[in-house]
């Protein structure tokens, strides 16, 4: 009996998310972190050349209205804590973008000293959108498959961040944190 | 004034420098360390009132660092770097901040950046770089690549075995 309904309510609770995630995907607002490189790519998409808004995309100007981050081009070890600042403003649920080469795998700042390799590590990211720089055309179909993801329920970015949250947390202070030089015959 | 001319005027003034013209609109004066402040005063009293940046450059070889200021005047249109090379064990300078207020600036960050202490200069706390414990990333000897995979735990990249 108690079964039956415990299913009846997870029935009833995933058809709730479907119609949810159905309206989500039609209303996202943009914030766009752009103290990288490529921002440039972005004007092209929000006016009238591919205008992102008739797929109900808009940029939205605080982390605290926002549902995407964009995060454009390489993040140094400065940007990123203003970075998780800003991503934990946000409120759930909410999805990242990243954006170019470098939030992959550092791109051609891979053996810099500043510039974090791995973005994924520090704060989840749903979807990476390759290229150095990635065309307009490629962002928006990233958005559209962003929408897409959502829509089916495949974006958990933000679930992710709260399950692994102590890994994230270790990553991050990891980082910025540090007491001891990384490389030995640190300290000037 | 022709900038050949000019730097004959400076030459008669402080017979050990060395010049070089580049350009129509470019020279270089190499000058010994505890003489060089006595040429940035002249050249600031001879129209050279815009000092651009200071930057330092790394020759690990020869064991030294070369400090260059990099003067402008408005009045000739005219550009001079002043090289100055110093050791580059415990590398020290004098401050040039009696001669311009905002070499200050520039002075910290290439202290930051290289590890040069400019004797003189009251603040030289870290102006751009997050929580460093490292060497100063841009001398030399100091490995970027082992520094990123280590910070940044990349661990081995695709096609490299």
């Amino acid at each position: 009996m108690l079964d039956k309904i415990q299913k009846d309510r997870e029935k009833r609770q995933s058809a709730w998310e479907a119609v949810i995630n159905y309206f989500r995907k039609r209303s996202l607002y943009m914030l766009h972190y752009c103290t990288g490189c490529g921002a440039i790519e972005l004007p092209p998409i929000m006016t009238s050349r591919w205008d992102m808004e008739r797929f109900g995309i808009a940029p939205m100007a605080t982390p605290r209205q926002a549902d995407i981050l964009l995060v454009t081009g390489y993040a140094s070890q400065k940007t990123i804590k203003r970075l998780i600042y800003t991503y934990e403003q946000m409120p759930n649920p909410k999805w990242v973008l990243g954006f170019g080469s470098c939030t992959i795998n550092g791109g051609i700042y891979w053996d810099s000293y500043n510039v974090i390799n791995k973005l994924d590590r520090y704060i989840p990211i749903d979807l990476f959108i390759s290229g150095c720089m990635p065309r307009p055309q490629s962002i928006l179909s990233a958005m559209k498959k962003l929408q897409e993801m959502i829509g089916k329920g495949e974006a958990k970015g933000y679930e992710r961040y709260k399950q692994n949250y102590e890994w994230y947390k270790k990553n991050q202070r990891k980082l910025l944190e540090r007491e001891t030089p990384f490389l030995d015959g640190g300290e000037k | 004034m022709k900038i050949k001319e000019m730097l004959e005027n400076i030459k008669k003034e402080f017979p050990y420098i060395g010049t070089e013209i580049q350009e129509e609109k470019q020279a270089r004066i190499y000058v010994c360390n505890d003489k060089f402040l006595n040429i940035l005063t002249y050249l600031r009293n001879e129209k050279f009132e815009h000092l651009a940046n200071i930057f330092a450059i790394d020759w690990i070889d020869e064991k030294e660092f070369e400090i260059n200021y990099n003067l402008w005047s408005y009045e000739y249109l005219v550009s001079i770097i002043v090289k100055v090379r110093i050791p580059r064990d415990k590398a020290k300078i004098p401050t040039a901040l009696n001669i311009w207020d905002h070499a200050q600036i520039y002075e910290r960050e290439v202290h930051e950046f290289f590890g040069i202490e400019f004797i003189g200069n009251p603040d030289l706390s870290p102006l751009f770089l997050h929580n460093w414990k490292d060497l100063p990333p841009m001398r030399k000897d100091f490995d970027t690549e082992a520094f990123s995979r280590k910070a940044f735990d990349v661990g081995e990249r695709e096609g490299e075995k």
